[in-house]
């Protein structure tokens, strides 16, 4: 039952990103991204982490997703479908890719992982805040500054010159 | 430091102004050039004046080493350079002021009178230099401002042609001379002039030096076979004909044969040279200048013909001859110019066939054209004469009949196409429509100025050859007498034929000369042969050289272009300025990477 | 029980395919999605890792989330560069934006 649900998962996250990267309409591409999205959100689940799955579908879908659709509102006459959405490397760059995708894949099938699956009970949401408010204060401050920085700088950019 | 020193200075000085500033000067720029004349004239006339006690050789220091001889910036005094000052200032002088009038509405006037204080102060350097290279300089100098002034008005091409001309055939004379000057250093490792009476060296060395040396005489003084450009350089303005393709400039060759006397006497075959170029000179020229129908070239090629003379002088072995008729000459000749000058100026014409009866207009131009022809003619009392009669008596004390012969025909043709000049151009009637009017005071004075002195140089040049005299000798009234006689029968043939239009000859005799007049109008056809010979070919080589150029070696040039252009096009392509493409390329890099990193 | 394999053969796959939008897509928007495929790649491992590694106080879970922190000021940041771009160019397509060419 549990695997079935893996495989389930699995197969969305592949065809929604295949579908997120080929799409011809590029606000349909968003809404696959948002599924794949959602998908992996499904695979942190999987993984016993909830509070990253959460994370994963605030932040993303209805954040980032949000952006995307925004930008793409907003620089609307380009979305058509009758433009060609592909540039003319395409074949070349899916020979690179497969080629890339045929070493990880090898790379990652010979290393000798660990084949006992560690007891490790799931952490809960209080252990990640506390661990984040304590062991890790100073990224997590680093991470504050960055995200003030981008949207000041998201501001500046964004602001009409005129 | 001399006051001799100072004399080129002040021409030198008023070129720098006037080249400077001459434009905003207007007039003034030829009253500065006017005045440094003068004041070179005084001081020349004062070396004059202290000569008895200043003769000899004046060093302002060494300038280079050469060879462990020392080459000094040194000036020369002695009869001979005083001569050449006094007569190169003076007649300078009046010269200038001759221009004011004659260039009075030229758009270049400044730029004209910085040109001939150029020449001047060059000229007056010339004169003074004691060595070779010294003189070399001032010699170039001059052959600068003859270019300069012959293509004044270089918008006709003619005048741009003849100062080309004069630039490229004098050039032939001056690389003869700088070898010359070079194989004399090299075989008695001298430049100074005063050395030259004691150099040896190896025979056959010395003697082709010593023609290669007149071989810049040849060039600069018009001698055959270089005497080509003279007739053309008339296309400069009229004053500057006066002044340097008449008086002075191609003096200069007369003047260096001169200087290294010392070095011609010593070695016969080269002296024996120069008379023989002299000669022939002479009377071709001469025989030239009786067909010529342009006012100033029958005047070119009379001074032609009386260089040639003066170098038949030297040849013959008397300095004093030459010299003395350089000096005479210099006089009238200039005065012929400026007359030429001035009926040019008042007519506008300079064909003597559309000329005639210009004497009762223009009485004082008129009058001193005549005296300046007898001066030319040699007829006594006048300055010609008496330098002449010197030439014609060293021919005849030397014994040789033949060089006397030449200068007695050269005599009598030259009283022959003068006196046709003048009956052509003043007397007789009026052969085209001419408004002829008398000219401005500026020229006029000049001419009359420069009359007395052909008129009376042959008296004053006395005491100035003190130096070189030697006593009356048999042989000297005769000379006289016939010298005379011949001077009278050229003035009076050519009366009888352009005045009275006699025909002296039978029919028949005239009509087999004709072939003779055709070659004499065609200048020998000289011009011509050079042409075919000498710049034909090498034109023919330009042409082929260029064509080698341009084709074969430029071809190569331009197939390496080709070649690096096109390569360059092939590998520009990589550059597609597509992000995508460059991510794509580092994307593989990585692949290849992890597969050898991880010997995959 | 899934094994940790087919987890990282998963990521690589999600990797593989944002890589080829990233070469492919002519809008820079989609370059920007594929963008966030390549993260979420790099996230699946993590996360895999921390369950099946073991990890002290969830290591691999805080770094998730403080990649997914990036990939938000990442795409703020990207987003209105776009809509700068597009401002300026009026075109979004790559084989439009050559100015490193011209």
């Amino acid at each position: 039952m549990n695997e079935a649900a893996f495989y389930f998962i699995a197969a969305g996250v592949c065809v929604f990103a295949v579908m997120a990267v080929t799409g011809r309409d590029i606000f349909h591409c968003a809404l696959w991204l948002a599924m794949t999205l959602l998908s992996v959100a499904g695979i942190y689940f999987y993984l016993d982490a909830p509070f990253l799955g959460v994370i994963q579908i605030l932040v993303y879908v209805g954040g980032i997703i949000t952006l995307f659709v925004f930008a793409i509102k907003l620089t609307a006459n380009i979305g058509y479908k009758s433009i060609r959405q592909t540039s003319k490397q395409w074949a070349l760059a899916l020979f690179i890719t497969a080629l890339l995708l045929c070493v990880l894949s090898r790379v990652f099938a010979a290393h000798p992982w660990a084949q006992t699956v560690l007891n490790v009970p799931a952490a809960s949401i209080a252990q990640i805040g506390r661990s984040l408010m304590m062991n890790y204060a100073v990224p997590f401050e680093f991470m504050s500054v960055i995200l003030l920085a981008a949207m000041v700088g998201a501001i500046v950019i964004g602001k009409d010159k005129r | 430091m001399h006051i001799a020193h100072f004399i080129p200075l002040f021409p030198f000085l008023a070129f720098v102004i006037d080249i400077l500033i001459g434009r905003r000067l207007k007039i003034a720029s030829a009253y500065i050039a006017t005045g440094a004349c003068v004041l070179s004239f005084i001081f020349s006339l004062k070396v004059y004046q202290d000569f008895s006690c200043g003769a000899g050789s004046y060093d302002l220091g060494t300038w280079l080493v050469i060879a462990g001889k020392p080459l000094n910036f040194g000036i020369i005094i002695d009869p001979l350079s005083i001569m050449m000052l006094l007569i190169v200032s003076f007649i300078g002088t009046f010269i200038l002021i001759y221009s004011i009038g004659y260039m009075h509405d030229d758009p270049r006037f400044s730029r004209y009178f910085a040109y001939i204080s150029l020449f001047m102060s060059s000229m007056l350097g010339l004169v003074l230099a004691d060595n070779f290279i010294l003189l070399l300089i001032f010699w170039e100098g001059v052959g600068l401002c003859s270019y300069l002034l012959i293509a004044f008005w270089h918008e006709r091409p003619a005048a741009a042609a003849a100062g080309l001309k004069a630039f490229v055939t004098t050039r032939i004379g001056d690389t003869g001379f700088l070898i010359g000057i070079l194989l004399l250093f090299f075989t008695c490792g001298t430049f100074h002039f005063t050395d030259l009476k004691s150099v040896t060296g190896p025979e056959p060395l010395l003697t082709i030096a010593a023609i290669l040396i007149f071989m810049g005489a040849m060039g600069k003084s018009a001698q055959f076979p270089l005497h080509v450009w003279l007739p053309d350089a008339m296309e400069g303005p009229t004053a500057v004909s006066a002044l340097i393709h008449a008086a002075t400039m191609v003096a200069a060759g007369v003047y260096l044969v001169a200087r290294c006397f010392p070095l011609f006497v010593a070695h016969p075959i080269a002296l024996q040279t120069v008379a023989v170029i002299g000669g022939i000179s002479a009377l071709m020229a001469a025989s030239m200048a009786t067909v010529n129908n342009d006012i100033k070239r029958v005047l070119a090629y009379s001074t032609i013909s009386q260089l040639g003379l003066m170098m038949l002088g030297l040849g013959l072995g008397s300095v004093s001859a030459g010299t003395f008729h350089l000096m005479t000459h210099a006089f009238f000749k200039a005065l012929l110019f400026l007359c030429a000058g001035s009926v040019i100026h008042s007519v506008g014409i300079q064909d003597i066939q559309k000329m005639g009866g210009l004497f009762s207009k223009m009485k004082i131009t008129g009058t001193t054209f005549c005296i300046g022809t007898l001066a030319l003619a040699g007829v006594p009392p006048f300055a010609g004469f008496w330098s002449k009669d010197e030439i014609l008596l060293t021919a005849w004390q030397n014994h040789h009949p033949v060089f006397l012969i030449l200068a007695l025909l050269t005599s009598l043709l030259t009283a022959f196409y003068m006196a046709r000049l003048i009956f052509l151009v003043l007397f007789g009637t009026a052969r085209s429509q001419m408004h002829p009017h008398e000219s401005p005071m500026s020229m006029t004075i000049p001419l009359m100025v420069l009359s007395i002195f052909a008129f009376g140089a042959g008296f004053w040049g006395a005491p100035i050859k003190e130096g070189f005299i030697e006593g009356e000798s048999h042989g000297a009234g005769m000379i006289m007498t016939i010298s005379t006689l011949v001077s009278l029968t050229g003035l009076l043939t050519a009366y009888l034929i352009y005045v009275r239009r006699i025909t002296l000859l039978p029919l028949s005799v005239l009509n087999s000369l004709q072939g003779l007049k055709t070659l004499l109008i065609n200048k020998y056809y000289i011009d011509e042969i050079y042409d075919r010979v000498l710049i034909q070919p090498c034109l023919r080589l330009c042409r082929a050289s260029f064509d080698f150029d341009s084709n074969i070696v430029d071809g190569l040039v331009n197939a390496m272009a080709f070649v690096t252009q096109y390569c360059s096009g092939v590998i520009r392509r990589s550059q597609t300025g597509l992000i995508q493409n460059y991510l794509l390329i580092q994307v593989f890099g990585v692949v290849l990477l992890l597969i050898w990193l991880l010997k995959l | 029980m899934i094994p940790l394999e087919y987890f990282t053969l998963l990521s690589a796959f999600l990797f593989c395919v944002g890589i080829y939008g990233a070469l492919t897509r002519r809008n820079v928007i989609g370059i920007l999605i594929s963008i966030e495929l390549i993260l979420n790649a790099a996230n699946i491992n993590l996360v895999a890792f921390n369950k099946y590694l073991g990890t002290k106080d969830a290591l691999g879970q805080i770094f998730s989330l403080f990649v997914i922190a990036i990939a938000a000021a990442a795409s703020v940041v990207g987003l209105v560069l776009i809509i700068a771009i597009y401002r300026n160019a009026k075109t979004l397509f790559t084989d439009g934006l050559t100015l490193m060419k011209d």
